[in-house]
């Protein structure tokens, strides 16, 4: 059995804040969706929680980029490299086949390379697509004078809100496929486990048990 | 670019024979000669709307009158102000306002099994008034003589008695049936604001009226006419200009003839809650993707035994 140090504070710290940031938005949002926008008061209370949600997201976001950028996490453990084009292929397959006959996970977590290659691309088109496209169709949803007057004009706002809708049930998807790969470690927590304390534990598992969460 | 290949005997007679023999092959041909005819036919029209464009409103009005119903007492004198000051007459008909219209069964009539509004329903005195509508302004583009025009002192849409002949085909295009038609003068008339100063609202004794700006009730208010799809031809050439094909505009149309195809209503106003299509693609992805995952971890457990 070892122990592997996977995630550092300052990004455990921002994983259960940004868990927590999700689940209120969900919540505010489908809230709002399913009473219809227009039929709120402008100072409806959840839509005043949604909006500051959004505002808390993007600021934990930022935050997420400046950290990963500044360590050179972002490249380490999210660029795709040629080799993990292959990887896609053997993943998958360990996912959808090996997995039900007690196969080995072909990835090994280790701190120099966390994330398998379905992790990279699962983890790269939330944090470098859907969020960035959420934070924007939502910040031009504010009341922000010239811009707002301006895409009433051009009629735009349809086309926003589809794009938020279409990305916040995208990413529901995603979080529905996050929490089950979670429980998919050497136990159920196992995973929870090392993202509240940050030391991964490893190699006394059974065979065919999953070391990473998408 | 490159044409089909000519055999290596055959070349030099091809480059000597240049100018008989033209490097472009069938298809060079028709692609141009399709492109030429597009682009001529789209010059020509482009000339054509330049003499003789009918007027599309594209401005939005700067005021409307509103009514407050729970104030009005239904006494009708906004009507004969109304018909006073434009018209010089009484005539309650012909007013541009029209209060408790349908007086038993509400503006829409009996059309479902509930009770409306009237006196048969909920009691409420209904008043109906010009909305402005905004860009495709359904009385102005149907008009075959262009007659409905803007207002120079606050964009109301009015109709110019000048170029009026009376066909009445706007009293059918309105969704709201709010254009009267005066028999003496053989013209339609409607709301025109009254140059910033609605008589109505001065006449008003219950303060239900009110002169504000502008704001879009047309999605918010239940047409009483869903006729509104008619447009003479010489108009919707001048719609092209805005309304390629293959825009996104023509796609919500087609979605909107479509669903009216299967019987569906009008369509919702974009803002609103529209796209709808994107909760029923949820709606079905989300629980797909629990069950695919329970599937998953249930399979997991079975095989392995």
């Amino acid at each position: 059995m070892m122990r592997i140090y996977l995630h550092p504070l300052p990004l455990r710290i921002w994983h259960w804040l940004n868990a927590f940031i999700v689940i209120m938005l969900i919540v505010t949002g489908l809230y709002l969706r399913l009473h219809g926008i227009a039929a709120l008061k402008p100072h409806d209370p959840v839509l005043l929680w949604h909006k500051g949600m959004g505002l808390a997201m993007i600021i934990a976001t930022l935050f997420w980029f400046i950290y990963n950028i500044s360590s050179g996490n972002l490249r380490r453990h999210y660029g795709i490299k040629s080799r993990d084009i292959h990887g896609i292929f053997v993943q998958a397959r360990f996912y959808l086949y090996s997995i039900f006959g007690g196969g080995e996970n072909p990835f090994q977590a280790s701190a120099a390379d966390k994330y398998n290659p379905l992790q990279k691309i699962a983890y790269d088109a939330v944090m470098l697509i859907f969020l960035p496209v959420q934070a924007l169709t939502g910040l031009l949803f504010m009341d922000i004078p010239p811009l707002r007057d301006y895409l009433l004009s051009v009629n735009l706002f349809g086309l926003l809100g589809a794009m938020h809708l279409i990305f916040a049930y995208l990413l529901v998807l995603y979080l529905i496929v996050h929490l089950y790969m979670a429980t998919l470690g050497e136990t159920v927590f196992s995973h929870t486990k090392a993202m509240i304390v940050g030391y991964e534990e490893q190699g006394h598992g059974i065979k065919g048990e999953e070391t990473n969460p998408i | 670019m490159r044409t089909d290949r000519v055999p290596k005997e055959n070349g030099k007679q091809e480059t000597g024979n240049h100018r008989l023999n033209p490097p472009c092959t069938r298809r060079q041909t028709l692609i141009w000669g399709g492109a030429s005819i597009v682009g001529l036919s789209a010059l020509g029209t482009a000339f054509a709307q330049g003499t003789d464009r009918p007027l599309i409103i594209m401005e939005k009005a700067q005021g409307m009158v509103i009514a407050d119903p729970v104030l009005c007492v239904g006494c009708g004198r906004c009507e004969l102000a109304c018909t006073e000051f434009n018209d010089g007459k009484a005539s309650p008909t012909l007013a541009r306002i029209k209060i408790d219209r349908n007086l038993n069964h509400g503006p829409q009539g009996i059309t479902t099994w509930r009770a409306g509004h009237g006196n048969l329903g909920d009691g409420l005195i209904v008043q109906d008034l010009c909305k402005q509508c905004p860009h495709p302004v359904p009385c102005a583009n149907i008009c075959p003589e262009n007659a409905i025009i803007l207002s120079t002192v606050n964009n109301a849409r009015i109709v110019d008695p000048e170029k009026c002949t009376g066909c009445k085909i706007c009293l059918q295009a309105c969704p709201w049936e709010m254009i009267s038609y005066d028999p003496d003068s053989r013209k339609a008339t409607k709301c025109h604001l009254c140059e910033g100063k609605p008589k109505c609202v001065e006449a008003c004794p219950a303060g239900s009226l009110s002169y504000v700006s502008w704001y879009d009730l047309t999605g918010r208010t239940t047409p009483r006419n869903l006729n509104t799809a008619m447009l003479p031809p010489q108009r919707s050439l001048s719609c092209q200009e805005c309304h390629l094909p293959g825009q996104e505009q023509n796609v919500r149309e087609i979605g909107a003839m479509i669903r009216g195809a299967f019987g569906g209503g009008r369509p919702v106003a974009t803002g609103g809650i529209g796209f709808k299509w994107i909760d029923m693609a949820g709606a079905i992805l989300v629980p797909l993707a629990i069950g695919s995952v329970l599937v998953h971890a249930v399979l997991r457990k079975v095989v392995k035994r």
